[in-house]
C-alpha cells in the first residue's frame, strides 16, 4: 500500500495509510501513516465499536490535515488489552506447536506457486 | 496504586508491548516454511508528499483497499474463514461506497488467532466516512472505492496498479485517498 500512497502522492494526490503493521509501513515508506496497535485485520478500528472505528477515521483526516512532512506517523492510542501477551502470536515459529506449524504450512502451500521446497 | 501483571512497579508496560515486530517475524517464519530466501520488502528511501489542496470539508476521499468483495462460488471468505487463495483478486476493481458489498479478506494473512473479520468497519471505513460526509466534517466520499491486489510483485503493483488506480481516482474526482494496509 506504501508503493501505491508514493505513487498517487507523486501523481498529485494527498494518501494516508492506515495499517496495524508498524515496521513494515514504516520500512516501505508511507507519505502519512495512522498506526493501530491492534491484531492484523483491524487496521481501522476495534472490531463492532463504531466510536473506536470513527476515532481512527478522525486521526486519519487529521493526519491528511496537517502533516507536516512525509513518514509522518501517528498512533491511534486506544490499546487492544491491557495484557499485551497476544503481540507475541502472529507468525512467531518458536511459539507454534507442531501441529500449528504443521497446518501453516499446509496453507502456505496452496497459497505459493510454486511450492516452497522441504528442507 | 494497584500493580497488574503485566506492569512493573512503577507502571511501566512489559518489553514486548511494543509495535509487533513483523518483518523480523515474516522473515523467520518464511525461511522455517522452506522458502530459500526471505521476502523483499520494498524500501523507498524518498517519499513523495503532496499537502491537501482545500479544507477537508470541500475535499472528496476515497478509499483502496486490498480487501475483495465476497463472492459466490469462491469457498469461505467471511468471519473466520480459512486462508482462501481462490477468494484472492488479480485486477484492481472499483465498487460502489454506498450499498458497497460486504468485502473479505480471507485471501490475506491476518492474524486470525485475535480477530475474526467479522466487521467489515474494523479494515473498511466506508460507514465511519459516511458519517463524516454526513457531519459536514469531509467533502464528500467518493462515488467509488477501489482495490488493488496484493500478489507481492512490485513492479505491477508500481506499472500496472498504480496508473489505473490514478485514472479512477481522476475520474471519479477524487481529491484525496484513504489506503488500508490489512
Amino acid at each position: 500500500m506504501s508503493l501505491i500512497a508514493n505513487y498517487l502522492e507523486a501523481n498529485g494526490i494527498p494518501t494516508v495509510v492506515m495499517g496495524c503493521a508498524k515496521d513494515i509501513v514504516e520500512y516501505t515508506g508511507a507519505p502519512r501513516f495512522l498506526y493501530c496497535d491492534f491484531p492484523l485485520g483491524c487496521p481501522a478500528g476495534r472490531p463492532g465499536d463504531t466510536a473506536s472505528q470513527q476515532a481512527a477515521l478522525e486521526l486519519a483526516l487529521r493526519l491528511l490535515e496537517s502533516a507536516p512532512a512525509p513518514r509522518t506517523t501517528v498512533q491511534l492510542p486506544e490499546r487492544w488489552h491491557d495484557d499485551p501477551d497476544w503481540k507475541l502470536d502472529f507468525f512467531n515459529v518458536p511459539n507454534m506447536s507442531e501441529a500449528e506449524f504443521e497446518q501453516a504450512r499446509k496453507e502456505e502451500l496452496a497459497w505459493r506457486k510454486p511450492p516452497p521446497k522441504t528442507v | 496504586m494497584i500493580v497488574s501483571a503485566k506492569t512493573n512497579a512503577l507502571g511501566f508496560a512489559p518489553a514486548h508491548d511494543v509495535a509487533v515486530p513483523y518483518l523480523e517475524r515474516s522473515r523467520e517464519y518464511y525461511l522455517a516454511m522452506g522458502y530459500p530466501k526471505p521476502y523483499e520488502w520494498a524500501h523507498q528511501a524518498e517519499v513523495a508528499f503532496t499537502p491537501l489542496e482545500k479544507p477537508l470539508n470541500r475535499t472528496s476521499i476515497t478509499v483502496i483497499t486490498t480487501a475483495a468483495p465476497i463472492t459466490p462460488g469462491k469457498g469461505e471468505q467471511g468471519a473466520n474463514a480459512a486462508m482462501n487463495p481462490a477468494a484472492a483478486f488479480e485486477k484492481v476493481y472499483s465498487a460502489p461506497s454506498k450499498d458497497a458489498p460486504v468485502l473479505g479478506i480471507s485471501h490475506l494473512h491476518y492474524d486470525r488467532g485475535h480477530t475474526d473479520a467479522a466487521d467489515n468497519g474494523a479494515f473498511m471505513p466506508l460507514a465511519a466516512l459516511q458519517a463524516a460526509a454526513a457531519a459536514g466534517r469531509i467533502g464528500a466520499l467518493s462515488p467509488r472505492f477501489h482495490g488493488v491486489p496484493t500478489r507481492y510483485s512490485h513492479r505491477q503493483t508500481l506499472r500496472r496498479d498504480g496508473p489505473e488506480l490514478l485514472a479512477r481516482l481522476r475520474e471519479d474526482g477524487a481529491e484525496a485517498a484513504i489506503l488500508i494496509a490489512i
